[in-house]
């Protein structure tokens, strides 16, 4: 046995990885079989579906709290934010138009002066 | 002194030599939050909620008339694509003489609970692409769309096709009818898909990240450590690149529930767009309205979007020039991975060029 040898083979980690080379395609294959089966996907689905369950529940009895503490909620915030989105969508409505109404009114020759290929608008 | 498997126990050479490197395999790890990324330069043009369109800057006027418009996945951090000095695709393009812009659909909070795939499509990716032809001056451009932002950029391709000169696809999956094991785990009845959205306003990033790691466990929760484990007795290992790969593996972005809903039910469960069912805002979206040239780029080996949810897009879409490039590598890797500028870059941008 080399130095070299003698240092990997009192290698905790390096223990470690011969014992993960030695195992890897064996545990890989028995995983990808059980992942793979219809079994394994609904028994997660089930699974994701309970925690999901008791996450509401939590997020529930957190509205709940918070409103009777008159604090306002993860929701009323949300709701906020709607609203600034909503209002944003509006204005980029209206610039929509008012592009549309800059394209039918510009003179034609400016309009293919400036672009490299003729314009033709997106929206 | 030797196990009963013959295996030597440890001396205390081999402990504090493994320990030294169990210490850098933590800096590595705990330091990849920190890790640069995204560093080419780039101006803002365009904003809208969460969404940013970014032009990157060049010192020289771009070489080529087309601008490419870069659409990014919901579900990563848009910064795949500009990872890090000499493994950037954007730094690669700017080199090339293109104007390189990109959407970045920023994290939806719970207000964006109701924002769906089609808004995106019918309201954003329109007026994302008029600040471009108004930047540029140019009406057309290349859309180039990675993995989900593939599937955005064709319905925007069939919905808009006007605007459109050309259409690449990295690994977009398209046909769901045999999507692998994500279909299997996402199937109607199996996967609680209204549960999930209608208990979460933004579907936690780690739902779709764990998905996409369930498909190979072994290698992404322990092979991943025993490969750096391996490479940091490298001197030639290059850490930071590692840490900005894992830095991007590991930081997902929460999906608006809506649209996590619609890609699920209609994409993956319905498969609509390729049954030519899918409708977006009362408008039919149609793989055949797509005439402008199209060029797919595939990974054979990819899990995420399997080689049959990638392979039928070419003969689908209306138009007579539309090819494929099939590249050798997993999902992410092609994109950023060690061969992609000698292998994919320059086939991308080849192609590009002579459809300039």
């Amino acid at each position: 046995m080399t130095t070299e040898d003698a240092d990997r083979a009192s290698d905790p980690y390096e223990t470690w990885r011969q014992l993960y080379e030695a195992n890897e395609r064996a545990w890989t294959s028995a995983l990808e079989q059980a992942m793979n089966s219809p079994e394994f996907n609904e028994s997660s689905g089930k699974m994701l579906e309970t925690m999901l369950a008791a996450q509401k529940s939590v997020r529930e009895s957190m509205r709940t709290y918070l409103e009777t503490m008159n604090v306002p909620t993860r929701e009323d915030i949300a709701r906020l934010g709607e609203l600034v989105i909503g209002i944003e969508e509006k204005i980029d409505q209206l610039a929509d138009r008012l592009d549309g109404i800059e394209e039918r009114t510009r003179p034609k020759s400016e309009g293919s002066a400036k672009a490299k290929r003729p314009a033709k608008s997106v929206g | 002194m030797t196990t009963s498997a013959g295996m030597a126990w440890p001396g205390p050479d081999g402990v504090w030599s493994s320990n030294d490197r169990a210490l850098e395999m933590a800096r590595a790890v705990l330091g990849s939050i920190d890790a640069p990324v995204g560093l080419t330069p780039k101006e803002l043009i365009w904003r809208k909620n969460k969404a940013r369109l970014y032009r990157y800057l060049r010192t020289e006027p771009a070489t080529h008339q087309t601008p490419i418009f870069l659409v990014l996945p919901l579900i990563n951090r848009a910064y795949i694509l500009d990872l890090r000095p000499g493994a950037s695709f954007v730094e690669f393009l700017l080199s090339r003489g293109f104007d390189v812009f990109l959407i970045d659909w920023g994290s939806p909070g719970d207000e964006d609970r109701a924002l769906d795939v089609t808004t995106l499509v019918t309201r954003y990716l329109p007026r994302a692409a008029k600040a471009i032809q108004r930047t540029t001056s140019s009406a057309e451009m290349t859309v180039l769309g990675y993995c989900i932002g593939g599937v955005l950029a064709t319905c925007f391709a069939a919905l808009y096709p006007a605007c459109v000169r050309n259409l690449v696809l990295l690994t977009a999956p398209l046909d769901f009818a045999d999507a692998g094991q994500f279909g299997q785990m996402t199937a109607r009845g199996v996967f609680p898909v209204d549960r999930l959205t209608d208990t979460y306003p933004t579907v936690p990033g780690q739902v779709p990240d764990i998905g996409s790691k369930l498909l190979n466990p072994m290698a992404n929760y322990v092979g991943t450590y025993r490969r750096l484990w391996e490479r940091l007795g490298d001197p030639t290992f290059d850490v930071s690149g590692w840490q900005a790969m894992y830095r991007w593996v590991n930081d997902s972005v929460p999906f608006a529930s809506a649209a996590f809903r619609q890609w699920i039910v209609e994409f993956y469960q319905e498969n609509r767009l390729a049954r030519d069912m899918l409708d977006m805002d009362g408008r039919p979206v149609r793989l055949e309205d797509i005439r402008c040239p199209v060029l797919n780029i595939a990974a054979s080996r990819d899990q995420i979007a399997p080689r049959p949810t990638t392979s039928t897009v070419t003969q689908r879409v209306g138009s007579d020039d539309a090819s494929e490039i099939l590249i050798e590598g997993g999902h992410v890797g092609i994109v950023v991975g060690r061969t992609a500028s000698q292998n994919l870059w320059p086939k991308v941008g080849d192609w590009l060029s002579s459809h300039d």
